[in-house]
Parts: structure tokens; C-alpha cells; sequence
């Protein structure tokens, strides 16, 4: 009885309390007078802030909890139950689910007080936040629920509120196609989940259908149905995490407001893939293959990513493809079965990435919305803080040695090199330098040289405490994250693998003390080389350069969008038009259409008897009654 | 007629009719009903057709004391000949009803041969119908069958509902002949 | 004798049913159906004294009830058709024609 506990499920009902209230507010008050934008801001960050307390209470209430029964469970009430099919609409915090709530409302507090800063004036400013408490409140319920189905309400809710939030602008076309896309491209992948879902419990749902039992069970699976089944979670994870083939709603999801970006990207979506992932590893764990699958689609995905990342002129866009690439790597670990080092890097990455997300958006705040590093140069002196804030963020993401993202990623590296997969490792370490040189090509670019557009320069300032403050806190985390989990190299205990091991399937290889510091030493330099190829080439005012040969290649993304385009959006149109234009009117139409001809001829045949008079109606009674007189005059004798 | 009540009225008091007698009058009644009925088909105005209507009331309940039911007797009299079809008439009356205004019915006696052709395989099967029936004789029962405390009792014991319910429907006429027939305000 | 009652209660009922179903006249045609209603009546009497149970007067009565309520509408309704077309043919509704 002590592992039942009621207030589990207030974590996602604050921001969706938060979502209903300021969408009604909204939506009685946006035709006539509006309440201030203040009440929104503040109403808006209540739902999340008393999220992160009742996360924090649950995770020091988990922590008081012996480290092999360390789970709490609150089933709220039987949601369906249809033959072996028992559907509890309930909730589990355990040790891997109470780390992501406890990151995920806090980053997502902070941007959402960062947002009441960003969205200052804007149009439809209700509106925003009560998408914006959705979205974190599905989040949370795909965290926290105890079960495939339950995980599958907050995962299509995150969908629905990525596609709003893209289009949020709705006025202009284009965004309104980049939320298209990215529903579209979520469908895809939502699919392969439903279908990994079906066949899971096909398989072994019959003896309940939550992570409990299923993790039981999970040893009844036949390694062939293993295989499917991880295959198409992972295909639902591509479409929400942005892998390989899936990835290209991400960057075009940059069409949003910048706080949104760093929601995504940061604290809810993308990592709900990784995180679905690490919540099965007790199948992932069972099916090497698959594994193996995942590995290599995370890596290659980094690697095309860092080689888009690197050609782009957008700030936002490079950020996005430094997530499409980081999110790459985390797959490579759960991949490799280095669950907690994949967590690890979400959690990491999540204080990094939000940093730098928010940091470009008091860029762009500061520029009036100006995105393109070839406009910018010489911030520095403008806005030290954010400066300051985005170096921080920038050596995290690159791997600088004792920053935060240094220690997850190094985790990662290592585990792939430790686990006998040189191929990724050897991938791995050239992303890294690739990280390096495009994350310090933006920044450089942003805040070093000279600027480029001396108007919009002098205009520039640095943004209002409300936006810098969640920066510095964001720095700090960024900065300071990857102590959480200090391996014994550097004197400590991996506290965060401990703490995730009971949720996971995974084994720490014991391998020597040198394989880690070669693995550490290959990063280290990658990342030298990487910021000294940018430091040289963008330092000191460099100007736009004309892509040429595989360089403008990379610039256009390889042309995929183009190809996915001719491949599959176009064959399916034509064949949509031919079947509109032949099939159904010739084909399929026809025999209805002569039912319906036969049907009207023989209702005009008949129309002649509706004369119309009252008395020819009763004539027909009469007749009828004869007939049937006639006939029944026959029985009687 | 009004010699026949009396006379009626004085042999069931005395208990006994003789059955030709009995056989005589439903011989006469009848024969007076069905002329009057299809004089009421027959008959282009509908004040010749009401007049008609009246006989053949009249003489039904003629036949309902027959059949000694002397309260129906008296209602048939009372509410149908006097009550109901004086309204008739009034009505036909009051609208002023020349010749020229009546449908033309030209092939009217067309229309009833066939109309006779088409119900007489109806008639035909009744009649086979009620030919099953045992046959009785209706002499006249005496012992208050059919007098207005006995049939009183059945009403208002058995059928009290169904009586209460008649009630409703005849308010509710009455609510929708004033609806109908009133004069409506301009709009 | 029942049976001489009850064919004769046939006849009228038929007779009713002619003048309804030949006749364009609208008091005719809704005298026709009060003849009817006469015609059921008198076979309602007539199982009366056949089962020797006032049931059947009852419910001549009530048909007689139903017979008043039927003319006060109808009669108002006829009025009402009078005054908008001036005539009382039957034929001048044709609203159901197909």
C-alpha cells in the first residue's frame, strides 16, 4: 500500500488546469476587452511552478524509498476494458520518470517565465500560454503514465500542441505548412507506435498492459516479435525524436515563436522518443538487433545533422539541427543499451539546449526579429548576459571538458567504444568536432567581429529580467549538470545511472581504465580542433560565403526535402487525382449511380397513383381491402 | 314514429313482444334504414342527404330498443337526432348552400357502381363472417338490461378511465373548433 | 335474428364506406362516415344483447362521444374551407400529388 499515492496526477492536471483557464479566459475575452497580458503571464506560470514542487516531493518521497522498490503508482480509474484488454488510466513515478518530470517542469517553468517576457505585446497572447500549459501538461501525462496507452494520450497531446504552437503565427502561410508538416510527419511515426502497441500486447499484453506487467512478461516474447515491435516503437520515436527518415519537421518547426523552439526541443517532444525508448529497454534490452538499428540511426542522423548544422544561416535552424544531431546521439546510446547515459544527455541537454534556445530568442528580441548570423556580429558589448549565458550553453553543447554536455556525452562515447562499437564511436567523436565548429561558428558569428548590419546593431539591448534571469539560472544547470553524474574517473560515483538503474535493463560493462580516457582524450581533441577550425575562419569578421559543390549541398540539406517531395508527396497526389479523376466516377460510381438512375425511373413510374386526392387514397384502402377479403373468404367455409 | 314509441315503450313494460311482431318492426326498421342511408349517398344537395342521415338515425334507434337497449335508445334520439345532426343542418343552413356552388359529380353514378363493385367482396366476406355466428333470438329482456342504472354501473365501475378520458377528448374539441372556426386576429 | 342485425349493420357500414369513397361533396362524405359510425354502433348493441353484457352500450356511447367531437370539428373545419375557396368540393386539396 505504500507505493499508492494520490497526488501523482496533480503533476500534468496543474498545467492542464492552467491550459483550461486561460483558454476560456481567452476565448470570452479576446473579441471584446482583454484582461492584461500580466494576469496571463502569471496564471500561466503558476500550473508549472506547482508542478515542479509536487515533482520535487515526489522525487525526495522516492528517495526516502529503499533503491529496489522505488516506485509510487496512483491508477485514477479503469479507463476501458475490453476482453484481456484492462486500460487503467493511472499514473507511475518511479526513478526515470520522476528525473524527466522534475527537468522537464522546471526547464519548462523557466520558459514559460521567460515567454511572458518574449510574447510581451504579441497578438494572442492568452492563447499561447493555454497551448503552451497543454503542451507541458501532455508531456507530463506521456511521462507519468503507468501504461503503453496512457504514455500514447500525452504523445498524440504533444503532437497536437507542436502542430498548434508551430502555426502559431497562422497568418502566414508558410508556418501554417511547418505545423503541417510536422503533424503530418508525427502521424507517420504515431502509426508505427500504434502498430509496436498492437503487437505488444498480441503478444504478451494479456496479463495487463502497463509497464509492471509487460515488464514481466517481457520474457515471453518471441525474439522475432521482439524485433517487430521494437522496430515500430522506434519508428514512433523517429517521427517524435526527429531520426532518420523522419527528421524534417524539426528545422521547419523553427516557423514558431523562439520559446516554443525551446520547448520542444528542450523539455517536452523530441526527448519523449529517447524516453520511450529507456521506458522499454526491459524489450530493447532483449533484442540486441534492434538495438543495433537504433544505434546506427541515432549516429548517422547525428552526423547528418551536424553536416546541415554546419552550412545553415538561421540561428534557430542551426540550433535545430545541433537538436536533430544531440537527439542522434541519445539514440545511439539507448541503442547500445547505455540507457541512463541517454537520459543522462536528455537531461543535460535539456538545460543547454533551453539555454540556447532562449538565449537566440533575446537575439532575436533584441534584433526585432532577425535571424540571420550574417546580419549579426559584435553583440558582445550589447548584451553581455546573454552572451555571458550562451557561451556557457555553447561549450556545453560542444563538449567542453567539465561542462555538462562534456560528461553525457563523453558517457555516451565511451559506452559505444566500452560495448565493442568502434564504427559509432569513431562517428561519434567526429560529430563531436563537428558540434564544436558549428556551435562557435554561431557564436562567433553573433557576438564576435564586427557587425554587419549597423543599424539593427545600434537598436540592439539586452532583454528585460524576466527573459535574463531564467538564462542565468539555465547557465548555472548547463554549467553545473554533469556533476549529477561524475564518472569515478573524476572522483564520482554516477549518481544519476544509480539512481535510473532500477527502471532499466542495463549493464555496465567493466572494461579498463584506459579505453575511458582514450574516449575522453578522442573528445577532447575533436572539440579543440572543431573550435579552433571555427575560431580561425569566424572570429574576426568573416563574411557570407557562396556555397559551392558539396558545401551548397549540405547548405540545401542534401536536397531531401526536395526528394521526399518528388518520391513520396507527389506519387501520392497523382495517384489521389488519378483516382478522383478516373476511378471514382468510372469505376466505383457507376453501379451506384445506375442504382440511383433505376430507383428514380421506378419512383416516376409510380408517381401517376399519387393523384393527390384524399378520396382516391381511400379508394386504394377499399381496394385493398377487398383483395384481402377475396383471399380470406377463401379459409371460411 | 311517434305513435311506434309509445307502443314500443308499453310492450317491453308489460315484459313480452310477440316475435313476429319483433320481426315485423326490424323488417320495417331496416328496410327504412337502408333507404335512408342511400338516400344520403344518392342525393346531390346535402340538406336532401342530411334528411336522409335523420331517417336512418331514427330508425336505428328504433332498432337499439329492439335489442333492448333502452338507454342507447334514448342517447341515439337525443344526442345524435336531436344534438348532432341538428347541427349538421344548422351548419348547412348557415352557409347558404345554393346548387351552384356544389361540386359538379358528374360521373357520380359511375363512381358509386364502381365504388359498389369494389366494396362488395368486402360485404360479402362480412357477411360469410357473421354467418358463422350461432344464431339467437332477441326477444326482449326485461329485467332492467340496458336501462340507465345498469348501464350507469358498467360505466362507471368498469370503464371510468376510458369514460374520464372521452372527456378530455371532447374538451380538447371543443378547444379546437373555437381554435379553428374563430375569428382570427389581424396581423 | 343476430345475423339479420349484423348484415344489416354490414350494409350500412358499406353504404357509408360508397358515399366516402364516390361522393365529392364534403358534408356528404362526412355524413357517410357518421353513418358508419351508426353502422358499428349497431353492431356493438347487437353483441350486447347477443352475450347479454352492457359492455357494448358503453362503448356506443362513447363512439356516439367521439361522433360529437368529430362533427364540431369537422363542421368548423368545412367552415373554414367554405370561406377560403367558397366551394365544398373535395377535390379542390390536391396538396399530396406526387
Amino acid at each position: 500500500m505504500e507505493h499508492i499515492n494520490t497526488y501523482i496526477g496533480l503533476v500534468p492536471l496543474f498545467p492542464l488546469i492552467g491550459a483550461l483557464v486561460l483558454g476560456l479566459m481567452h476565448m470570452l475575452t479576446c473579441k471584446t476587452d482583454k484582461y492584461p497580458d500580466k494576469l496571463y503571464g502569471i496564471i500561466a506560470c503558476i500550473g508549472p511552478i506547482l508542478a515542479f514542487c509536487v515533482s520535487l516531493i515526489l522525487f525526495f518521497k522516492l528517495r526516502g524509498m529503499p533503491a529496489d522498490s522505488r516506485y509510487l503508482i496512483h491508477d485514477v480509474f479503469t479507463w476501458f476494458a475490453v476482453g484481456d484488454l484492462h486500460v487503467t488510466m493511472g499514473f507511475l513515478a518511479d526513478p526515470l520518470s520522476s528525473l524527466m518530470i522534475l527537468f522537464v517542469t522546471f526547464i519548462g517553468s523557466l520558459i514559460h517565465i521567460y515567454s511572458a517576457g518574449y510574447m510581451a505585446g504579441e497578438e494572442n497572447f492568452g492563447k499561447y500560454f493555454a497551448y503552451l500549459n497543454l503542451f507541458l501538461g501532455s508531456m507530463l501525462i506521456l511521462v507519468l503514465g503507468s501504461g503503453p496507452v496512457v504514455m500514447f494520450v500525452g504523445w498524440e497531446g504533444v503532437g497536437l500542441c507542436s502542430y498548434l504552437l508551430i502555426s502559431f503565427y497562422c497568418k502566414d502561410t508558410d508556418n501554417v505548412l511547418a505545423g503541417n508538416k510536422a503533424f503530418i510527419v508525427n502521424r507517420i511515426g504515431d502509426l508505427g507506435f500504434v502498430l509496436g502497441m498492437s503487437f505488444l500486447f498480441w503478444a504478451i499484453g494479456s496479463g495487463g498492459f502497463d509497464y509492471h506487467s509487460l515488464r514481466e512478461n517481457a520474457h515471453h516474447l518471441a525474439p522475432s516479435v521482439g524485433l517487430i515491435v521494437c522496430l515500430l516503437l522506434f519508428v514512433g520515436a523517429c517521427g517524435k525524436s526527429a531520426q532518420i527518415p523522419l527528421f524534417v519537421w524539426l528545422p521547419d518547426a523553427m516557423a514558431g515563436p523562439t520559446p516554443v523552439s525551446a520547448l520542444i526541443h528542450a523539455a517536452t517532444m523530441v526527448t519523449a522518443g529517447v524516453y520511450m525508448v529507456a521506458r522499454f529497454s526491459f524489450i530493447y534490452a532483449h533484442v540486441p538487433t534492434a538495438g543495433t538499428i537504433i544505434a546506427w540511426v541515432g549516429i548517422l542522423t547525428a552526423l547528418l545533422a551536424a553536416f546541415f548544422g554546419m552550412f545553415q544561416k538561421d540561428i534557430k535552424k542551426i540550433l535545430a539541427y545541433s537538436t536533430v544531431s544531440q537527439l542522434g546521439y541519445m539514440f545511439a546510446a539507448v541503442g547500445i543499451t547505455a540507457y541512463s547515459a541517454g537520459i543522462f544527455h536528455v537531461f543535460t541537454h535539456a538545460f543547454f539546449k533551453a539555454l540556447l534556445f532562449l538565449g537566440a530568442g533575446s537575439v532575436i528580441y533584441a534584433l526585432h526579429h532577425q535571424q540571420d548570423v550574417w546580419k549579426m556580429g559584435g553583440l558582445k558589448e550589447k548584451m553581455p548576459t546573454t552572451y555571458k549565458t550562451m557561451m556557457i550553453g555553447a561549450l556545453a553543447l560542444a563538449g567542453c571538458p567539465l561542462f555538462s554536455g562534456f560528461f553525457s556525452k563523453d558517457e555516451i562515447l565511451f559506452s559505444a567504444l566500452a560495448t565493442g562499437h568502434t564504427g559509432i564511436w569513431a562517428i561519434g567523436v567526429l560529430v563531436a568536432g563537428m558540434t564544436a565548429y558549428y556551435t562557435f561558428r554561431m557564436i562567433f558569428l553573433v557576438f564576435h567581429g564586427k557587425p554587419r548590419d549597423q543599424k539593427a546593431f545600434d537598436h540592439a539591448h539586452e532583454p528585460p529580467a524576466v527573459m535574463t534571469v531564467p538564462l542565468i539560472i539555465l547557465a548555472i544547470g548547463a554549467a553545473f549538470a554533469g556533476v549529477l553524474n561524475l564518472p569515478s574517473l573524476f572522483g564520482g560515483s554516477l549518481a544519476v545511472s544509480h539512481w535510473l538503474a532500477p527502471s532499466l535493463v542495463e549493464h555496465h560493462p567493466h572494461v579498463s581504465v584506459w579505453i575511458e580516457i582514450t574516449a575522453i582524450l578522442a573528445s577532447v581533441i575533436a572539440f579543440a580542433i572543431g573550435i579552433t577550425i571555427a575560431y580561425k575562419k569566424f572570429a574576426d569578421g568573416a563574411v557570407e560565403p557562396e556555397f559551392s559543390g558539396f558545401a551548397k549541398w549540405g547548405a540545401n540539406k542534401f536536397y531531401i526535402d526536395e526528394l521526399y517531395n518528388c518520391v513520396i508527396v507527389q506519387p501520392y497526389k497523382t495517384t489521389g487525382s488519378l483516382i478522383s479523376a478516373f476511378i471514382e466516377p468510372k469505376v466505383t460510381d457507376l453501379p451506384i449511380k445506375f442504382f440511383t438512375w433505376l430507383y428514380k425511373k421506378l419512383g416516376a413510374s409510380f408517381k401517376v397513383f399519387q393523384v393527390g386526392y384524399v378520396r382516391v387514397y381511400a379508394i386504394y384502402m377499399v381496394i385493398g381491402l377487398s383483395l384481402m377479403s377475396l383471399f380470406l373468404s377463401q379459409t371460411i367455409n | 314514429m311517434k305513435l311506434l314509441v309509445p307502443f314500443l315503450k308499453k310492450t317491453i313494460r308489460k315484459g313480452a313482444l310477440d316475435i313476429m311482431v319483433a320481426e315485423w318492426l326490424f323488417t320495417a326498421f331496416s328496410i327504412v334504414a337502408v333507404l335512408g342511408s342511400a338516400g344520403l349517398v344518392l342525393s346531390r344537395h346535402p340538406m336532401n342527404g342530411a334528411m336522409s342521415l335523420i331517417i336512418t338515425i331514427i330508425s336505428l334507434a328504433g332498432l337499439y330498443a329492439l335489442l333492448s337497449a333502452k338507454l342507447i335508445f334514448a342517447l341515439q334520439l337525443i344526442v345524435y337526432a336531436g344534438a348532432i345532426m341538428s347541427l349538421m343542418l344548422f351548419i348547412i343552413m348557415f352557409l347558404n348552400i345554393q346548387i351552384k356552388d356544389l361540386p359538379e359529380e358528374k360521373g357520380r353514378f359511375l363512381y358509386l357502381i364502381g365504388g359498389a363493385v369494389l366494396i362488395s367482396p368486402f360485404a360479402a366476406f362480412l357477411i360469410k363472417v357473421v354467418k358463422t355466428l350461432p344464431e339467437s333470438q332477441t326477444t326482449i329482456i326485461g329485467n332492467g338490461f340496458g336501462g340507465v342504472n345498469e348501464v350507469g354501473l358498467v360505466l362507471f365501475q368498469e370503464w371510468l378511465l376510458p369514460f374520464e378520458i372521452i372527456s378530455i377528448l371532447l374538451l380538447v374539441a371543443l378547444l379546437g373548433a373555437v381554435v379553428l372556426a374563430g375569428k382570427r386576429r389581424l396581423k | 335474428m343476430i345475423q339479420d342485425y349484423l348484415i344489416l349493420s354490414i350494409i350500412l357500414f358499406c353504404i357509408g364506406m360508397l358515399g366516402v369513397i364516390s361522393r365529392r361533396n364534403v358534408f356528404t362524405v362526412f355524413m357517410s362516415i357518421e353513418l358508419m359510425l351508426n353502422a358499428a354502433n349497431l353492431a356493438f348493441v347487437t353483441f350486447a344483447r347477443l352475450h347479454e353484457s352492457m359492455d357494448g352500450h358503453v362503448l356506443a356511447m362513447m363512439v356516439m362521444a367521439v361522433a360529437a367531437a368529430e362533427a364540431a370539428l369537422v363542421l368548423a373545419v368545412i367552415i373554414l374551407i367554405n370561406k377560403h375557396k367558397g366551394k365544398l368540393d373535395t377535390n379542390i386539396f390536391s396538396l399530396l400529388k406526387g
